[in-house]
């Protein structure tokens, strides 16, 4: 099972996956050989607790160190906030910490044999700290499950990355399927340009955030700007979990960016410079400042108590991370522009200060979706945590542009995709000996007939073309009640223990030499149908010196009584009535000699060039 | 020690044994040994012989390969023996290929020369089970001196290969091949580019980056054998095949995709604006190209490449982005518009390297005339003003001395950016200031409106006393003074006062504006402008002439200063970020630095700039898209021809690049004819000699025309001596090989002299060139011709770029008959000569010059006089007379015309005419274009 999830917009129990579809007695050990949790955000944990402590799965569970030391962060915060608003908890402190312990970590790129039939290995995806794609191979059948990833890199983390693999299905994440988002520097310059020149009128900066990620990536990029532009205005955290998450990041540097690896050596980039704890006297401190606090929409806590503080200020500036669940003050702020927000019934904000909307996001966009699948090529692809609309054209997109057949199924719904199956075959040892050895070929299009162009092979044929044929040499053989074999062509014969068939064609025509035989029947009036040998050779000599002149690059050889090219051979026939004769051609004429003719099916156009060099030489010989 | 192994190995072969191992052991200790005596080492040798022929054993046969290549690599003398030993068949026909392939790279190391191992037993090898020895040959199978067909088809054959390291080094094989490579088969460049092509989706990241530079170099191949029409669309095509590798996972091949990318001269515009858009441009939605008959692409494959590698993880591959925008921006103002907004975002990479390339990029920009900075840039393009790092803000500041600002918001804003800069930095003082002068120059108007609003700041505070210690007001009035030298008309109203207070800061302004003007000519033009009340144009001309009233002192003020053709954007267009390139021009500009050459820099740098210009345009030349280059080539001389030549010593620089660009457009229209596609009819043999002519003769112009050029100027103009004389020599049809080769000789000796004489060295053409004289003289004869191997000469020559660093003078001459025109002819007699009056102006013209007057009537009679200067007494620089010639073959006619022209004999030239009329030795370059000079039978005898 990849994932574990929950659906943010319930609070009831349909906010869990129904577990019953994977087993209705509820033996899901037997029924999952394991789980593989993707990254630490809710929709892809949140029922991981759930579901081990109360549903009762004991089976292995697989993530990555840092979704591992994430996950409960993010499932505790969870849990806290449940219990804010009066909810009966589904699980506990301890449920999590229980689940916790039946936590597989695993690296990247590390293989891991779950049993004697799966195997899963775990790719960089970009997105969060940790945040890995899955590679699972069942048998024969690959698969890759993405999760969430991002193509492009942002400020910490890097892109999504993954060998070219071969496989038969991708199951992708296609939140933003139609977009094609723009470049994220424009929306970092709009950033940076706002708080600058907050800060340079002597205002302060509120950015709330979710604890996690965004928070770090906002405030590398501020570090890195306030280092170039010399800034000593204050960059604070408020307390509590943005600042553990922070220890976290400075320990799992290896899943970061490449820039931030790299300076590692020098200076941990989380070892942020300019950033101070805050507490709650600095509030109302003069002087700018940029602030850090959380929750990211303001939906209570730090950032709306400080929030309270600087909002009546058009000096200062708010910045509002990209989604605000309907509701809260966030959303109040980023529809239209209000001046006053009512709390609750007594309080009432004065809202004078600037707003900013910040648009990252750690989504790959369409294209990268594109991007990827044209990259992996699967033999199959699936498209899942999406709208379904926008899924149907990326689905169209995906089958018409690239060929790979894609679906996008609902919930509940089944999809059964054809695997590949291998069969395992022994090799003969003349077969691997001829592998050993290349064996490639040329061909052109000279050597190509041009029918062959206009037949639908006529896509990968180009002018000058190689290939290796040491493969095309075995031939498979399966034997009954015998394991499937395969050999090397020349042995086959040998297997079979049969003789070796080969086509032959025959054709035997007359052929005038007037002046020759005159000559002939003066000296030898007997020999009307018996040439001497003498005769035959010279006969044979002039055609010869006649093929060679209009050849020129066959190699002709002359056996006396016979003429070879490749495996052409002609002779005169010495029989009466040869089988190779065709009727209409037999009119015992005395003036003419029969010609017989013997070719292999490799040499067919040559003999019949030859043949037709020697009928329209035939009365010019002498 | 030595005479018991000799003995016991005498012993072993007298009894027809192999040597033991023990006994090999210690041969090699005896070999190490350095006192073991030549004569025991020649036996020793000679043991080695022997016994290779009683055994086979592999064992043994290593042992003996590994002691003879320690035998000759310790005993040079030896070495020949040894080798002699290794080639023989004993070890070759060895049943082990790693001994064969071992044997094979000991004989590398041990000989210098080319190796001759036969195709045959080199394909053999390569087909054998044995996958290092095959990987090993294919790695350094141009060691071997085997025929390219032979090559071409191991190389192609092994793409196919199951082993990834085989398939990469026979891709790397084929782009060596592709190189240095003679291919004309259209067919062959079709296979080899759609295998590269293929191998791009192999599993391997190392054989997909090699394919990527085999799609890029067959690609350019297939360009070049493509027809006329359709080589955009091969380049396109190639273009877009290349920008679908940037999105590879491997960080290798995106670079080597982008850097391939950048190589790239000739995409049209529409593909180009595609890779800055994810999106698919409406443009390119259905546009499929067929480079080949049977093969496709799409042009949306190319969207967005250049935003994705922007914003690429690694810095490298930013950075190479960045570097290979800077080639397209050349081509279309819309592009670099476009690339603009995604350089902007560059600004703030975190990577300082990637910020400084971004910088470049736009700097590039600017010297193309294709920057158009927006206000929305703004923010972050100034911001880079107060970034920690030095060279980024010089950088910025680069750019801001060429900008062209529309609007007066975006001046205030770069000007408030600049002050910015020079309060958080004071150190950037001297630079901060020079482009302040640069920028009021190139907005006048603007200056003087920022002057009007920022004057109470400059005026005295209270007591009549300035505010001495603000370097904000020194700013100002370092932009104020600019005001009146900027080259917009009508901008007066810069407050004559400004300038006398700009007196007071005069030490520190001179100091920042050393590049400009001195310290005296600053003083002399502030004390000029205090004084006037009001500033105009008039008032320019005077000024103008200040420094000539001191005499022979050169003027500092910038040739460009008043005068109406100003190119503000080329004044610093040489400084180019090309590692390559920088060094060339420091290195050049270091004998200069000489406050008296500097008179005419400017000028100097803006030739520079078209040199570089051209050397760009050739490699169009190669792409075979004559025509595109011929036209910017034109463009370059128009450019050329409005320079102004006020300065002294500027018209010769103007007259030399003009020159240049006229052998350089000879050069590209003969080269047209040397593709592959060009099939040559006899039209074109007729044109192609009149062409080669034309281009002897220009090139003889510039090589006697000009005096006073360096040796490296000297040895590039023979470089190109030596391209036209291969050019002849490749054309069998038209050439006159003895010439031609006696020409080719001297020119290379002549290049030996120039070697010798001083710290100069040759291109790495001009060293092949040698060789191949070498070695034609050494083989027998010398009177075969072998057009092939001039022709693949020629294909290794690339243009270098010419630096001027010198101002060479141009000789040339002016001729007039005064008072002669058709109307009014000169008498003359029949058949008794005539008198020819003639004005003569010669400029830069020394006395060891030989000079010759040529005299011609029709097609059939020419004469030559001999002009002799000793008898003329006048400076050299010029010469100014009157030269009565005589013409003796006056013909029976009532009236005729002569063609005068003064011709300058070629001294270098060493290939003699025989001339009648005791006329010049040597071949003569034309000083003046001829005149026409009319004659009448006298009517008063």
């Amino acid at each position: 099972m990849f994932d574990c999830g929950m659906h943010m917009g319930y609070t009831d129990s349909r906010r869990y996956p129904d577990f019953s579809l994977i087993s209705n007695t509820g033996d899901f050990d037997n029924a999952l050989t394991c789980v593989v949790v993707t990254h630490f955000h809710l929709d892809h944990i949140g029922a991981l607790p759930y579901f081990t402590e109360v549903c009762g799965y004991k089976g292995p569970i697989y993530m990555t160190y840092p979704t591992k030391a994430l996950a409960p962060l993010m499932l505790e915060d969870y849990r806290k906030n449940m219990d804010r608003r009066g909810e009966d908890e589904q699980f506990t402190s301890d449920h999590i910490t229980e689940c916790m312990k039946k936590v597989i970590p695993v690296d990247l790129k590390q293989t891991v044999q779950v049993d004697k039939d799966l195997q899963i290995r775990a790719y960089y995806a970009g997105h969060v700290i940790g945040a890995a794609m899955f590679y699972a191979k069942v048998g024969d059948a690959a698969m890759v499950y993405t999760g969430d990833y991002n193509m492009t890199p942002d400020r910490h983390l890097g892109a999504a990355q993954i060998d070219r693999l071969q496989l038969d299905l991708v199951i992708t994440e296609s939140t933003y399927a139609t977009t094609i988002r723009d470049s994220r520097y424009g929306r970092e310059r709009e950033f940076l340009k706002a708080v600058h020149t907050c800060i340079a009128a002597g205002g302060k900066v509120l950015i709330p955030t979710f604890a996690l990620g965004r928070a770090q990536e906002l405030c590398i990029l501020l570090e890195d700007y306030w280092e170039r532009m010399n800034l000593k205005v204050p960059i604070y955290f408020s307390a509590g979990l943005t600042i553990q998450a922070n220890m976290y990041y400075k320990m799992l540097i290896n899943w970061t960016s490449q820039k931030i690896k790299e300076t590692y050596a020098t200076r941990n980039a989380f070892d942020f410079k300019n950033v101070r704890n805050f507490d709650r006297s600095l509030i109302n401190a003069p002087g700018p400042c940029v602030l850090f606090a959380t929750p990211g929409m303001i939906v209570g806590g730090f950032s709306l108590e400080v929030f309270m503080q600087w909002a009546p200020s058009e000096m200062n500036l708010v910045t509002l991370p990209g989604y605000c669940v309907a509701g809260t003050i966030g959303h109040k702020l980023m529809s239209g522009k209000p001046t006053k927000i009512d709390l609750d019934k007594d309080t009432q904000i004065d809202v004078r200060c600037q707003i900013h909307q910040l648009s990252f996001s750690p989504h790959t966009d369409a294209k990268g979706i594109m991007d990827l699948v044209k990259f992996l090529s699967p033999k199959h692809a699936i498209l899942v945590h999406g709208e379904k609309p926008k899924m149907a054209t990326l689905k169209e997109r995906i089958q018409s542009e690239l060929g790979i057949p894609c679906y996008c199924p609902a919930n509940n719904e089944t999809v059964t995709v054809p695997s590949t199956h291998y069969v395992k075959a022994d090799a003969s040892e003349t077969f691997i000996r001829s592998c050993l050895n290349p064996n490639f070929k040329f061909s052109t299009y000279s050597s190509v007939d041009k029918s062959y162009l206009d037949s639908k092979y006529s896509k990968a044929a180009s002018g000058l073309q190689v290939s290796d044929e040491r493969v095309a040499e075995g031939i498979l053989v399966v034997e009954k009640g015998k394991k499937a074999k395969v050999i090397h062509q020349d042995e086959l014969l040998l297997m079979l223990g049969d003789k070796k068939h080969e086509v032959q064609f025959a054709y035997c025509f007359p052929m005038h030499t007037e002046r020759l035989q005159k000559t002939r029947t003066e000296e030898l009036p007997s020999a009307d149908t018996l040439l001497c040998d003498l005769d035959k050779c010279t006969l044979i000599n002039q055609l010869s010196m006649k093929l060679s002149n209009e050849l020129s690059d066959a190699n002709i050889l002359d056996l006396g009584e016979q003429l070879q090219v490749e495996s052409f051979r002609v002779s005169i026939c010495s029989k009466n009535s040869c089988p190779h004769r065709l009727s209409h051609s037999v009119h015992n004429d005395s003036e003419s000699v029969f010609l017989c003719c013997h070719w292999s099916l490799r040499d067919e156009k040559l003999a019949w060039k030859i043949i037709s060099i020697m009928k329209s030489s035939s009365p010019h010989t002498t | 020690m030595e005479q018991h192994v000799m003995n016991s190995i005498e012993q072993s072969l007298n009894n027809n044994q192999p040597l033991s191992s023990q006994t090999l052991a210690s041969l090699r200790s005896l070999i190490i040994n350095p006192t073991t005596s030549d004569s025991s080492l020649s036996s020793l040798l000679d043991a080695l012989t022997r016994s290779l022929r009683l055994t086979r054993d592999s064992v043994f046969l290593h042992h003996c390969l590994k002691l003879l290549t320690d035998l000759s690599a310790r005993r040079p003398h030896l070495s020949p023996f040894a080798v002699d030993l290794l080639r023989s068949d004993s070890l070759f026909s060895s049943a082990s290929p790693r001994l064969v392939g071992e044997s094979l790279s000991a004989l590398l190391s041990l000989t210098s020369s080319q190796n001759d191992i036969d195709a045959a037993r080199f394909v053999s090898l390569c087909l054998g089970p044995s996958v290092p020895v095959r990987l090993w040959l294919l790695k350094n199978a141009e060691k071997f001196a085997i025929r390219e067909s032979v090559l071409l088809a191991v190389f192609l054959g092994f793409t196919r290969d199951p082993f990834p390291y085989v398939r990469k080094a026979a891709v790397d094989g084929l782009v060596k091949l592709c190189k240095n490579g003679d291919f004309n088969d259209r067919d062959v460049i079709e296979g080899c580019y759609c295998r590269a092509v293929e191998l791009l989706r192999d599993a391997e990241d190392n054989v997909r980056s090699a394919a990527v530079r085999a799609v890029y170099d067959w690609g350019k191949l297939l360009v070049i054998s493509s027809e006329e029409r359709n080589k955009q669309d091969s380049s396109d095509a190639v273009f877009i095949q290349l920008c679908c590798m940037v999105r590879d996972m491997s960080m290798e091949v995106r670079l080597e995709a982008f850097e391939a990318l950048g190589k790239i001269g000739l995409v049209s515009e529409d593909i180009l604006l595609q890779t800055l858009f994810k999106k698919v441009l409406g443009i390119n939605k259905d546009k499929i190209y067929k480079p080949i008959k049977v093969f496709e692409i799409s042009a949306s494959a190319a969207a967005g490449a250049f935003v994705h590698g922007l914003e690429d993880e690694f810095s490298e591959v930013r950075m190479s982005a960045c570097y290979s925008l800077h080639t397209f921006t050349v081509f279309s103002s819309q592009f670099a518009g476009e690339a603009l907004n995604l350089l902007m975002d560059m600004l703030n990479d975190d990577s300082k390297i990637v910020r400084l390339q971004a910088l470049n990029t736009m700097h590039h920009m600017a010297t193309c005339n294709h920057l158009k900075v927006e206000e929305i840039h703004m923010h972050s393009f100034l911001s880079t003003l107060f970034d920690s790092c030095s060279v980024i803000r010089s950088a910025t500041r680069k750019i801001l001395k060429l900008a062209k600002l529309m609007k007066l918001e975006l001046f205030k804003l770069c000007i408030d950016g600049l002050l910015g800069n020079l309060e958080t930095y004071p150190q950037d003082e001297v630079d901060v200031f020079s482009v302040l002068f640069h920028i009021g120059r190139n907005h006048g108007k603007f200056t003087v409106l920022m002057i009007e609003e920022v004057s109470t700041e400059l005026e005295p505070a209270f007591g009549g006393k300035l505010g001495f210690d603000s370097t904000r007001v020194a700013a100002f009035l370092v932009l104020a003074i600019s005001a009146p030298l900027s080259n917009e008309s009508d901008v007066c109203g810069v407050p004559s006062r400004i300038f006398s207070y700009a007196v007071t800061w005069l030490g520190r302004i001179s100091y920042a504006l050393s590049d400009v003007m001195n310290r005296e000519t600053l003083l002399a033009y502030l004390s000029k402008c205090s004084r006037s009340s009001t500033i105009s144009l008039a008032d320019f001309k005077i000024k103008e002439a200040l420094p000539t009233v001191k005499g022979d002192m050169p003027s500092h003020l910038c040739s460009e200063v008043g005068s109406p053709v100003s190119m503000p954007l080329w004044q610093k267009g040489v400084e180019t970020f090309d590692h390559h390139h920088q060094k060339l021009f420091l290195g050049k500009s270091g004998t200069h630095l000489e406050y008296g050459l500097r008179e005419c820099d400017e000028l100097r740098q803006s030739v520079n700039l078209v040199f570089r210009k051209v050397k760009d345009l050739w490699s169009l030349v190669q792409l075979g898209c004559t025509n595109e280059a011929l036209k910017a080539i034109r463009a370059c001389k128009e450019e050329v021809a409005s320079f102004t030549t006020d300065s002294p010593g500027s018209a010769g620089a103007v007259a030399f690049t003009l020159q240049y660009l006229r052998v350089i457009k000879l050069l590209a229209a003969v080269w047209e004819h040397l593709m592959p596609t060009k099939k040559l009819n006899c039209y074109g043999v007729g044109k192609l000699e009149l062409l080669l002519g034309k281009l002897d003769r220009r090139l003889r112009e510039i090589r006697n025309k000009f005096i006073g050029l360096s040796k490296a100027e000297e040895l590039q103009i023979l470089e190109l001596i030596v391209v036209a004389c291969l050019l002849r020599l490749s054309k069998i049809e038209i050439c006159c090989y003895d010439t031609a080769m006696k020409k080719l000789s001297s020119i290379i000796s002549h290049v030996e002299i120039l070697r010798k004489g001083g710290p100069i060295e040759p291109s790495h053409f001009i060293i092949e060139v040698k060789k191949l004289l070498n070695d034609i003289g050494s083989s027998s004869g010398g009177s075969t011709c072998k057009p092939l191997l001039f022709k693949k000469l020629i294909d290794s020559f690339s243009l270098h770029q010419f630096v001027l660093g010198g101002s060479p003078r141009h000789i040339n001459a002016e001729l007039e008959v005064p008072g002669n025109d058709s109307e009014n002819p000169l008498p003359f007699i029949p058949g008794i000569p005539a008198s020819i009056p003639l004005a003569i102006t010669l400029y830069n013209v020394l006395s060891e010059h030989r000079l010759w007057l040529r005299i011609s009537m029709g097609e059939e009679s020419t004469q030559f006089v001999f002009l002799d200067l000793n008898l003329i007494r006048s400076s050299d620089e010029v010469r100014e007379f009157t030269f009565v010639a005589p013409f003796y073959l006056t013909p029976k006619a009532i009236s005729f015309a002569l063609r005068v022209s003064i011709g300058i004999e070629c001294l270098q030239e060493n290939v003699h005419q025989v001339k009648a009329f005791g006329g010049p030795k040597r071949e003569l370059a034309y000083l003046c274009p001829e005149e026409e000079i009319f004659l009448c039978k006298s009517t008063k005898w």
